[in-house]
């Protein structure tokens, strides 16, 4: 009940953010300097072929019809089709959605296990010595502040002119070929890991700082609980409830920061694929794809909240 | 006061890695507001040098694919990069923190449309929504600093919201209100000055966030658009001939790496004086 009481406001916000995030996409492409059938025909249209474009694609209906149709489509999987392809968008959003995926995992999966750790030793260190100058803020601040473009670009540097077993570019889907996929997956993933990294230091060390000054941690010490004790026992999982909310923040960066690595390391995911459709001027794919990132993005900060509520019994109690 | 300020001086200054994110912010801010007025040479001009030719004594940084002398072009690049998120970081913060303090102290319906306003643009991957932007306005910088603002924009409204819930329910705001001072007025006179501080560690942190997107954009050929440069274009320059001519993308991206690192720690300073969090030994 608790839980419900939490969570249904949350999930009705998150549909309203939908239907916002909907209206600003559809809107943004029906602004576009001379409309959709100019793109589509050219500079070079007759006033006829204008209205027949119109009235095929419904520009002539008025806005909201116009709107309903589009959402109604877009709920039956009909993303419009490419109009270099004449493919639809959404088979090749589908083809290339695991590519993106196995990028984020890696990503998320690195910064996790090298993140965590090192931030509640970090925390902890920083507390125990009152010392500011420690390796977690130096390594938080260069993690947070090298570009994945420019540690991305370097790292190809470094591999193009000593291989070193890994490859930039050349993708193979891991089902082919698991060895030589993660040859070419590893380094963009790498890239990627990096601001994570960083992102999930900083945020476990504050936590613990911010841990350590709550009395149940000074009752501990008076109980005369080995340190390591108080870290397993009273810190790492408080330290773990914010990092929850971080990761979900992380996945909006990483579907961002996919475009980049994935057009540096020529990575056949979804970013390069709305990359691309940017430059042909193809827009149903860009449509299509902003749409689709912001819908795994809300959905991700939707499924932080209910993991939230599941770890931490005081969420919503409160009330 | 003076106590508070020479704590707070300690604070800013007492550690090494603060030092020298604050000494190498102000060399950067030197070069990028007086860049043009340095003696450093012309940074459009073309067969100042050997075509791709590696640092020397008379190029730093080494020349690019036309000849131009890289050294200016990256002082020029600092410049744009630093400029335009600065504008854009700027004007988001002041709709932001208006906005931020008309949903904590309106409240009821004006809160729940800016509150989900605020939502819907951080729904938006900033790249992703690059790439949107991008489609409609074209690519050049009015483009970038719009996409900065949809990035920035939600982190200034929550933050200056959540703080004005805080204030908005102590005595003296109620007794402004009583006293009869207008809504603007409590706002402007009695709210911001509270929100000041935690927007003051929301600027840095935009800061820093702005010239990460300004270059992400202008590498992806989106931002500033040829001959200007930036250090995010010069870096895509580079990367053309990353392996016959590394030192473009080195040396901008070094420059690039150390901007952004100088405002990150400069604003971890900056937070840890104005919201210090002191941890205990565990012995």
């Amino acid at each position: 009940m608790r839980l419900i009481a939490y969570l249904l406001p949350r999930i009705l916000a998150a549909l309203i953010t939908l239907f916002g995030v909907s209206v600003l996409v559809f809107l943004s492409l029906r602004l576009l300097p001379g409309g959709y059938a100019d793109i589509l025909l050219g500079p070079f249209v007759t006033p006829e072929a204008r209205a027949l474009i119109a009235q095929r694609y419904g520009l002539d209906q008025p806005l909201v019809v116009q709107y309903m149709r589009w959402v109604w489509a877009m709920l039956g999987g009909d993303f419009g089709v490419s109009m270099v392809t004449q493919r639809p968008v959404i088979a090749e959003l589908l083809r290339r959605a695991p590519v993106t995926l196995q990028l984020a995992l890696i990503a998320l999966t690195l910064a996790l296990v090298v993140g965590y750790p090192l931030g509640v030793l970090s925390g902890v260190r920083a507390a125990s010595r009152r010392r500011k100058r420690d390796f977690g803020r130096v390594v938080g601040a260069m993690g947070a502040s090298v570009p994945d473009f420019v540690l991305g670009s370097v790292l190809i540097f470094v591999f193009s002119v000593w291989s070193l077993w890994f490859r930039v570019g050349g993708y193979v889907p891991f089902g082919t070929d698991p060895v030589g996929n993660l040859r070419t997956m590893l380094l963009p993933g790498l890239t990627l890991s990096v601001f994570g990294v960083a992102l999930i230091l900083r945020t476990t060390r504050d936590t613990v700082l911010r841990v350590m000054t709550e009395p149940h941690i000074t009752a501990a010490v008076a109980r005369g609980a080995t340190p390591g004790a108080i870290i397993r026992c009273h810190i790492l999982r408080n330290a773990a409830i914010p990092v929850v909310t971080v990761v979900a923040t992380y996945f909006g960066f990483l579907l961002g920061g996919a475009v980049i690595v994935e057009v540096l390391f020529s990575v056949p995911g979804v970013g390069l694929y709305i990359f691309n459709g940017l430059l042909n001027r193809d827009y149903a794919i860009v449509q299509g794809g902003v749409l689709l990132a912001a819908v795994v993005f809300i959905t991700i900060n939707m499924l932080a909240d209910v993991l939230y509520a599941l770890i931490d019994p005081r969420v919503g109690a409160a009330r | 006061m003076s106590g508070v300020r020479q704590i707070a001086r300690r604070r800013l200054l007492g550690d090494g890695l603060t030092l020298f994110g604050a000494l190498a912010l102000g060399c950067l801010l030197f070069l990028g507001l007086f860049g043009p007025w340095l003696p450093l040479g012309d940074p459009l001009r073309i067969a100042a040098g050997p075509r791709l030719g590696a640092p020397s004594a008379q190029f730093l940084f080494g020349t690019d694919e036309l000849g131009r002398d890289f050294l200016p072009r990256v002082v020029q690049g600092i410049r744009s990069t630093f400029l335009l998120s600065a504008i854009a970081v700027a004007i988001t913060a002041v709709i932001g923190t208006l906005l931020g303090l008309a949903a904590g102290y309106l409240g009821r319906h004006t809160d729940q449309m800016i509150a989900r306003g605020a939502d819907i643009l951080f729904a938006f991957p900033a790249l992703v929504a690059g790439l949107l932007v991008a489609a409609v306005m074209g690519p050049g910088q009015a483009s970038a600093i719009t996409v900065i603002s949809i990035a920035t924009l939600p982190l200034f409204i929550r933050v200056v919201r959540s703080v004005t819930l805080g204030v908005a329910g102590r005595g003296f705001v109620t007794a402004a209100e009583v006293a009869g001072a207008s809504t603007l007025r409590v706002m402007l006179v009695h709210l911001l000055p509270n929100v000041m501080g935690a927007v003051m560690v929301q600027l840095t942190y935009a800061l820093s966030i702005g010239m990460i997107i300004e270059s992400a954009l202008s590498f992806l050929g989106l931002g500033v658009q040829p001959p200007d440069a930036s250090l995010g274009s010069l870096l895509r320059q580079g990367s053309a001939y990353l392996t016959i001519a590394p030192w473009m993308v080195l040396t901008s991206g070094a420059v690039l790496s150390l901007a952004i690192m100088s405002v990150n720690l400069v604003g971890d300073a900056v937070r840890d004086a104005l919201e210090p969090l002191k941890g205990r030994p565990l012995t």
